[in-house]
């Protein structure tokens, strides 16, 4: 396969289908180009600097992570660190590791390490104790890099390698080995709950899945103590983890209703002839129902693209007893006969969302193939005829990765149900106007809680469209605006008769002598058009009138997504004063301030009035 | 595996190095976009072409990619 520099923007759609070998050989390419030059043609290509680290030699996950980012459309520029000297690399502020600035440090860790520390012979309470300095040396690493790190620290859990417990002869210590040994991972994965910088990587279920832990030989000859099929596997979690904290997590799975979500063909086998329980295949989708409603529990938004008259679809949905799934649990149900391409532009139109935000299932080759050379941005999951293989299959790519949940996600389905309501009701009235004066619409626009943090962040990583800037930030960023006090960091919350749409939208601004500098305004792409937006620049620019600034800039950096607001500035008042490589750059005097619209109400702590 | 030629062909593609003959004698340490870790990921595969085991020291002791074939071939 040819890859180079020039075609980078279209290696994603290279990489769709390979096989694992495939992909390796695409990473080897792809990692001898140079970033640089990638970025000198296309300067848009967005970078991830991932610092790798760990006990052994580890240089041997670059070609992988390097595929794996470009899947997403990432690309990596990796900064290895040399052998065996992650902790210094770790632990001091002037390190390589840490002039690299990476997005993400990655330390990955081996069983070696603690064997190297207890004498020989030795017992499982030597290995106890070696893991607990090991533990304690961790937390320390963890915390030096919350001090001075630039960006999040992955660590993987140790894997036991047979060779360890089958060197001990009788099973009383084979099973305190193994005890102390799954102590030390889960207290390692408990470290996430006290250090928002970290995640933790289990590799016990990679493992379960038969990748062998090290290849003996690699393991002593070349001090490389992780196996390359693991490595691989931990750059697949890599990349999606990667993939989230630049905004690209998936949002939407799409499904294919005959053969995908049960089993036959609707039109031939009836209402209750399908299959989704009961026999070998309907207990086969009926596993895979389970694991999509499982999934749409936690904010992915489903959805139905299905081949079919509309009528019988329903029906199953409604009358089939044997269906796990719901339409309640759905956003959408279509089910026609055009093109599935369509359709799938179509449902991202209504739910205000990109179609590069899909993942869309099928067991069909024909449509997976059509969809995926007509939308190449979709994420295709191949299914076939084996409905035991649909959960492994849908689940092989973690496409759907979020760091935490926020209260928001939990109720996605059901505000996306909301605003197909609020989109039949608008179908009742005569104009937008009145649409709008119906709606009953309450802006509040306020300092956020400790425990809103999230969601803040999560506005700025899975919102493209309404982002004036793309600034992405992570909890901990959100948390360190909130503690300067020269940062005006504010959610927006809106409530309207259809029901409470939480936080949906965010400023962040700071003040600099006398002038506001609005370094990024959000909203969810759910509520545009409302006159929010409008409603919280007028607040914002009477904040600053009224705490005595003489002028609010602004700055509309484009990107590929947003191009819809860039008129937003110029809509509301505000002067163009520059335009730059970094985007164009606004003034507002502050002399002329416009009403709020007369069709909502403004509340909080800056939308005053008084509350 | 018959000559030096398509030796340095599956090298060449499986790690992404446009490989020619003259590259056989160079000091693996010279050769550009080389990684003696590559060489790891490129056990399995000789051995696959092969039909048997290679001795990773000697492999690691090579220092060129014709010293490499000697082993591989020996």
């Amino acid at each position: 396969m040819e890859l180079t520099a020039r075609d980078y923007p279209e290696v994603r759609h290279r990489l769709r289908d390979l096989s694992e070998a495939d992909l390796l050989r695409a990473g080897h390419r792809l990692a001898r180009l140079d970033p640089d030059e990638v970025l000198r043609l296309h300067p848009a290509t967005p970078v991830v600097t991932i610092a790798i680290t760990g006990h052994g030699t580890v240089a041997g996950i670059v070609p992988s992570l390097t595929a794996e980012l470009a899947r997403h459309g990432l690309l990596l520029r990796p900064h290895v660190t040399d052998f065996g000297v992650h902790v210094v690399e770790l632990a001091d502020p002037g390190s390589g590791l840490h002039r690299s600035r990476a997005d993400l440090a990655l330390c990955l860790l081996d069983a070696t390490a603690v064997f190297e520390e207890v004498p020989v012979p030795w017992t499982p309470a030597d290995v106890a104790r070696a893991l607990e300095n090991r533990l304690r040396l961790l937390e320390k690493l963890v915390a030096r890099y919350t001090e001075v790190g630039a960006g999040g620290l992955v660590l993987t859990t140790l894997p036991l390698p047979r060779v360890f417990p089958a060197q001990l002869v009788d099973h009383r210590s084979k099973a305190e080995l193994g005890a102390r040994w799954r102590e030390f991972n889960a207290a390692l994965l408990r470290l996430t709950e006290r250090h928002p910088v970290l995640t933790v990587l289990d590799l016990d279920p990679l493992v379960a899945e038969g990748i062998p832990v090290a290849d003996p030989r690699a393991d002593v000859y070349a001090r490389a103590h992780l196996s390359p099929g693991l490595l691989a596997a931990v750059a697949r979690e890599v990349g999606h983890l990667a993939a989230h904290r630049a905004g690209r997590s998936r949002k939407v799975l799409v499904l294919d209703l005959d053969g995908t979500v049960w089993g036959g063909v609707l039109g031939d086998d009836g209402v209750h002839g399908v299959e989704v329980a009961g026999g070998y295949r309907g207990e086969a989708f009926r596993a895979f129902q389970r694991v999509v409603k499982q999934l749409g529990s936690q904010g992915v938004l489903l959805a139905a693209v299905s081949k079919n008259d509309r009528e019988p679809v329903e029906r199953v949905f409604a009358e089939h007893t044997g269906m796990t799934l719901r339409a309640d649990d759905l956003v959408r149900i279509t089910a026609n006969w055009r093109p599935k391409p369509d359709n799938l532009v179509e449902l991202a139109e209504a739910l205000a969302l990109d179609v590069d935000s899909f993942v869309f299932a099928d067991d069909s080759a024909y449509e997976c193939g059509l969809v995926a050379r007509r939308l190449p941005g979709v994420a295709v999951v191949r299914l076939d005829a084996d409905p035991a293989l649909h959960v492994p299959r849908l689940l092989r790519d973690g496409w759907f990765g979020a760091a935490e949940l926020t209260a928001a996600d939990r109720g996605r389905v059901a505000r996306y149900r909301e605003e197909a309501r609020r989109q039949d009701f608008l179908a009742g009235v005569d104009s937008i106007a009145d649409y709008l004066r119906e709606l009953d619409l309450t802006v509040d626009v306020s300092a956020p809680a400790d425990h809103e943090v999230p969601r803040l962040s999560q506005l700025t990583l899975r919102t493209n469209q309404f982002n004036l800037t793309t600034t992405r930030l992570q909890p901990a960023d959100v948390r360190a605006l909130l503690a300067d006090p020269t940062a005006l960091t504010l959610a927006v919350r809106a409530t309207d008769r259809f029901g409470d749409n939480g936080i949906v939208g965010a400023v962040f601004a700071r003040r600099v002598d006398d002038v506001l500098h609005l370094d990024n305004l959000l909203l969810s792409c759910r509520v545009f058009g409302r006159g929010i937006e409008e409603a919280v620049l007028t607040t914002v620019l009477r904040h600053a009138r009224d705490t005595g600034l003489t002028a609010v800039l602004g700055r509309y950096r484009p990107s590929a997504k947003n191009a819809k607001v860039a008129d937003l500035y110029p809509r509301s008042g505000f002067t163009e004063i520059g335009r730059d490589a970094d985007g164009t750059a606004f003034r507002h005097d502050l002399t002329d301030l416009a009403d709020p619209p007369a069709h909502l109400t403004l509340t909080g702590t800056l939308g005053g009035p008084p509350s | 595996m018959t000559s030096l030629d398509e030796f340095l062909a599956l090298v060449g593609d499986q790690l992404g190095l446009p490989l020619t003959t003259e590259d056989a004698d160079t000091p693996l340490d010279d050769l550009i976009g080389w990684d003696s870790v590559q060489l790891l990921g490129l056990l399995p595969v000789l051995e696959e072409r092969g039909g048997r085991a290679l001795s990773l020291p000697a492999i690691l002791e090579a220092d060129s990619l014709g010293r490499l074939y000697d082993v591989v071939t020996a």
